[in-house]
């Protein structure tokens, strides 16, 4: 009896403060990146875009903490104003698809039939090609920067959500709580919006998550082909793209801004872990 | 009683909840002879499953555990024997069936493979064998073709034949205890009639204990032997059934009789006469002529080639203003699409509803718009009923808004009142149903029906998904609410001694039509129809010595069985 209560006892406590620290980190990286795109004129000891013809290549130290670049600029204040670029591209790159295939896949799977089958025809067409095939084409024919690359992000990325909405706005709409909502006369854009969409979007929110993740990478990778944030602006996935030719002298301008990617792609999936377990997506 | 076949001693269950425990099952204490059937009564949380899981060990999560007791099974406690042992124990010695067949039977194996499974794994026969052993249990819980019926998939049978097929599954490994939780809540009267008739058969037979669990007083005092009546994990009381159902000592076994449908309730008997005196006059309220409602689909319900399936064929009903009808029927009569099409949820294949002079099908824009402000449906699962995300009082306040039945500034005064109708505290306006029992959800849902001052009401089978007692209080506060409202009411129930206690009028349906109808009193005490005596007969009353009604309900099933694939409608008698 005692060795039972002793293990069981240990359980809830491990459950809660694991919850918690999973999204107390979360929001400690985000907010560490949110806090140096906000004070980035402050934190940064240089210009990002200075060059310093006389200090090219400089290995890190006291002075230039993560070292500088071919052209001289420090590295460590170039990650701090990246922060600014690369956090928008997450927050815009995710909003705009998830508004979108939110809204569609509600009214998909709401009225069904006919406009259900048109709009998840188009899913089908944006799913049968590479996503990143298509995110290129999109943005040559746009030309090259970053509203292209928000404009590309949009067009493919609301696929996802669009199904993963529809999915349960098909589930819902037979639900007693909202065949009650029909028969009490509600409109069907408040039947669809304010009854059924927020028992829907749980999952998507959490889809969110990690979806700014990939969004991040995209966009890392896009910079990176010369596609996305031009030159000599400061985001990480440019820096990583023009500091390849040195990674075997210069480690360091590679280097520092790939932990970036990789640190805040992994506050973004903390936070999308805590989320679902807070909005109970799952068990 | 000689020796018990198992004998429970002080058994406690508890939970880790926090910091501290909580006691789940508090000292049970009981005993169950060879050959006895024991009914376990008690509300939903009472304890009575955890019970049955406890003596198998199979407590549902990981918090929970036995902290006290012994549970003496052939001379060996249960509580401190090792999992091998326990392996033997469940199924070999304990078998166990469910409330929900569909669930609990293997989708993507046949019965009879599920049957031969346990035999196999139990007895060690081999394949041979065990499919000639299974074969005989299934002819045992009585289907008629047990060696074509073996490879029967579970969705290819009714939920009656589910149920055999899961008894059958719990005796293949030739259990000495048979425990059935809930074994007939999901079927309907006449199937119960039949599986409770089957239990007390293989009882009969085979020389098995039973342990019946139900919230049904009536099913328990029709089958068993002794009874024991379980609330909040205590067990209140228990005893020979006779002894116990008339000189009940509890105060809680005594409220459990007394709230049990078939008693004829007082208030049942004096409120028709009052309701009937007074409409008539006046021209009906709803009017339904020759209504059909069909669905068309790939593969229908009912067969394999069917393209329509007429869920409602030619109905035709007139509800006077102020009435209380009930209709009544099995799964799948058309119940709830005959509601659904009269709230215009539904199309109507053909045929004419009008509500209040407004036709649905010549004005159906005008008639839905009448409906929406002046009908109101209540649902049959209450969580299901309520959005989850919105608290009671703004899901009520935005009725009020849309239909535009009170100003901006009454709105929260408006919510208050519906709360007190329906009794609940003016605090729930700020609860979300997740919070709150299944009782007081239902209460939200009626206020809800009443926000929109209906003249007009539903109610979908509202109280077949809530315990016994609550059962009675909501069926009160119809009462209350038809009465003090002048509502007209609409209740749908399979449970005939439900619609016997709260309406007037009886309509009853079978495939889609209406087969009798008729004033309550009549249809209960002289009803013409074959399947409405069956009905009325196969429900369980709970002076055992009144007989399930059994052969009625057997024949009837054989005409059901034939009219199943022949579509053949029941032709009535003596008319």
């Amino acid at each position: 009896m005692i060795r039972q209560a002793t293990r069981t006892f240990q359980l809830p406590w491990r459950r809660i403060f694991g919850g918690r620290a999973t999204l107390v980190a979360g929001v400690l990286v985000l907010g560490l990146f949110v806090g140096m795109a906000i004070f980035a004129p402050l934190v940064a000891p240089y210009d990002p875009i200075f060059q310093d013809t006389t200090a090219r290549l400089v290995a890190p130290s006291w002075l230039h903490p993560f070292g500088t670049d071919n052209f001289g600029r420090d590295v460590f204040s170039r990650v701090i104003w990246g922060a600014r670029i690369d956090l928008q591209i997450a927050v815009i790159g995710v909003a705009f698809p998830f508004i979108i295939g939110t809204t569609l896949g509600t009214i998909a799977g709401f009225f069904g039939g006919i406009v259900d089958i048109i709009f998840m025809r188009l899913v089908d067409v944006v799913l049968a090609f590479p996503f990143l095939v298509l995110m290129l084409s999109i943005i040559a024919i746009l030309g090259p920067g970053l509203s292209s690359f928000y404009i590309a992000m949009a067009l493919v990325g609301w696929v996802s959500y669009a199904r993963l909405i529809r999915a349960q706005i098909l589930v819902l709409k037979n639900a007693d709580y909202a065949v009650a909502a029909v028969s009490l006369g509600f409109s069907r854009t408040r039947i669809m919006f304010r009854h059924l969409l927020p028992n829907a979007v749980a999952g998507s929110v959490v889809f969110v998550m990690s979806d700014a993740v990939l969004v991040l990478l995209n966009g890392a990778a896009i910079s990176y082909l010369g596609l996305g944030v031009q030159p000599p602006l400061a985001e990480w996935g440019i820096m990583v793209a023009e500091g390849q030719s040195f990674i075997t002298t210069a480690w360091w301008i590679t280097l520092f801004p790939g932990l970036s990617i990789v640190l805040l792609a992994f506050g973004f999936s903390l936070l999308g872990d805590a989320v679902s377990d807070v909005l109970g997506v799952t068990e | 009683m000689s020796a018990p076949q198992l004998s429970v001693r002080d058994l406690s269950v508890a939970v880790e909840d926090g910091p501290g425990q909580r006691l789940l099952l508090d000292r049970v204490s009981l005993d169950l002879g060879t050959g006895e059937i024991l009914g376990l009564v008690g509300e939903s949380g009472s304890g009575k499953s955890l019970f049955c899981r406890a003596l198998m060990r199979l407590l549902p999560s990981t918090k929970l555990s036995i902290i006290h007791g012994s549970i003496l099974l052939e001379g060996r406690d249960l509580v401190t024997a090792d999992e091998t042992e326990m392996l033997k124990v469940r199924g070999g010695s304990i078998g166990m069936i469910f409330q929900n067949p569909t669930s609990h039977l293997d989708p993507v194996m046949s019965v009879g493979d599920q049957i031969a499974e346990g035999i196999r794994y139990h007895q060690g026969l081999n394949r041979r064998d065990a499919r000639a052993a299974a074969v005989e249990i299934l002819a045992q819980v009585g289907f008629p073709n047990p060696d074509r019926q073996y490879d029967g998939y579970p969705h290819e049978f009714s939920g009656g034949m589910r149920q055999r097929a899961m008894i059958g599954v719990a005796l293949s490994s030739n259990p000495k205890i048979l425990v059935a939780d809930e074994p007939t809540t999901a079927l309907d009267v006449t199937i119960q009639a039949q599986i409770l008739r089957l239990l007390m058969d293989i009882r009969d037979k085979r020389g098995l204990s039973i342990i019946l669990i139900s919230h049904d007083l009536g099913v328990v005092a029709q089958t068993c032997d002794r009874i024991a009546v379980m609330r909040d994990g205590k067990l209140v009381e228990q005893g020979e059934k006779r002894a116990l159902l008339e000189a009940p000592t509890h105060p809680y076994t005594r409220s459990l009789i007394q709230s049990h449908p078939s008693m004829p309730g007082e208030a049942a008997s004096e409120l028709p006469d009052a309701a009937v005196a007074e409409p008539s006059s006046s021209r009906p309220l709803l009017e339904i002529d020759d209504l059909h409602v069909r669905f068309t689909g790939g593969g229908g319900l009912f067969g394999r080639g069917a393209q329509t399936v007429a869920a409602v064929k030619g109905v035709s009903l007139r509800v006077m203003p102020g009435e209380t009808v009930g209709i009544v029927g099995e799964s799948g009569s058309g119940k709830s699409t005959l509601a659904r099409a009269i709230l215009g949820l539904t199309p109507l294949s053909s045929g004419r509803v009008s509500f209040d002079g407004s036709d649905l099908t010549t004005d159906r824009a005008a008639a839905l718009a009448k409906l929406h402000g002046e009908a109101a449906m209540v649902f049959q699962d209450p969580y299901n009923a309520l959005n989850p995300r919105l608290t009671i009082g703004d899901m009520l306040s935005e009725v009020l808004r849309v239909q535009g039945k009170a100003s901006d500034t009454d709105i929260a005064t408006r919510v208050g009142e519906l709360l007190d109708l329906v009794g609940l505290e003016r605090e729930f306006a700020s609860r979300k149903p997740r919070s709150m029992s299944g009782g007081q959800c239902q209460r939200a849902g009626i206020a809800r029906a009443l926000a929109v001052d209906p003249r007009m009401i539903i109610a979908d089978e509202c109280v077949a998904a809530l315990d016994v007692t609550i059962q009675a209080q909501i069926i009160d506060l119809f009462r209350e609410l038809t009465a003090s409202m002048s509502l007209t009411l609409l209740f749908i129930a399979h449970d005939l001694a439900i619609v016997r206690n709260l309406c007037e009028r009886v309509v009853v349906m079978y495939r889609g039509e209406i087969v009798e109808e008729g004033l309550c009193a009549d249809v209960f005490a002289r009803p013409r129809h074959a399947y409405t005596a069956a009905l009325i007969q196969a429900i369980p009353d709970i002076d055992p010595d009144k007989p399930l009604g059994g052969g009625a309900a057997l024949e009837l099933d054989a005409v059901t069985q034939q009219g199943h694939s022949s579509g053949q409608p029941l032709t009535a008698v003596n008319q």
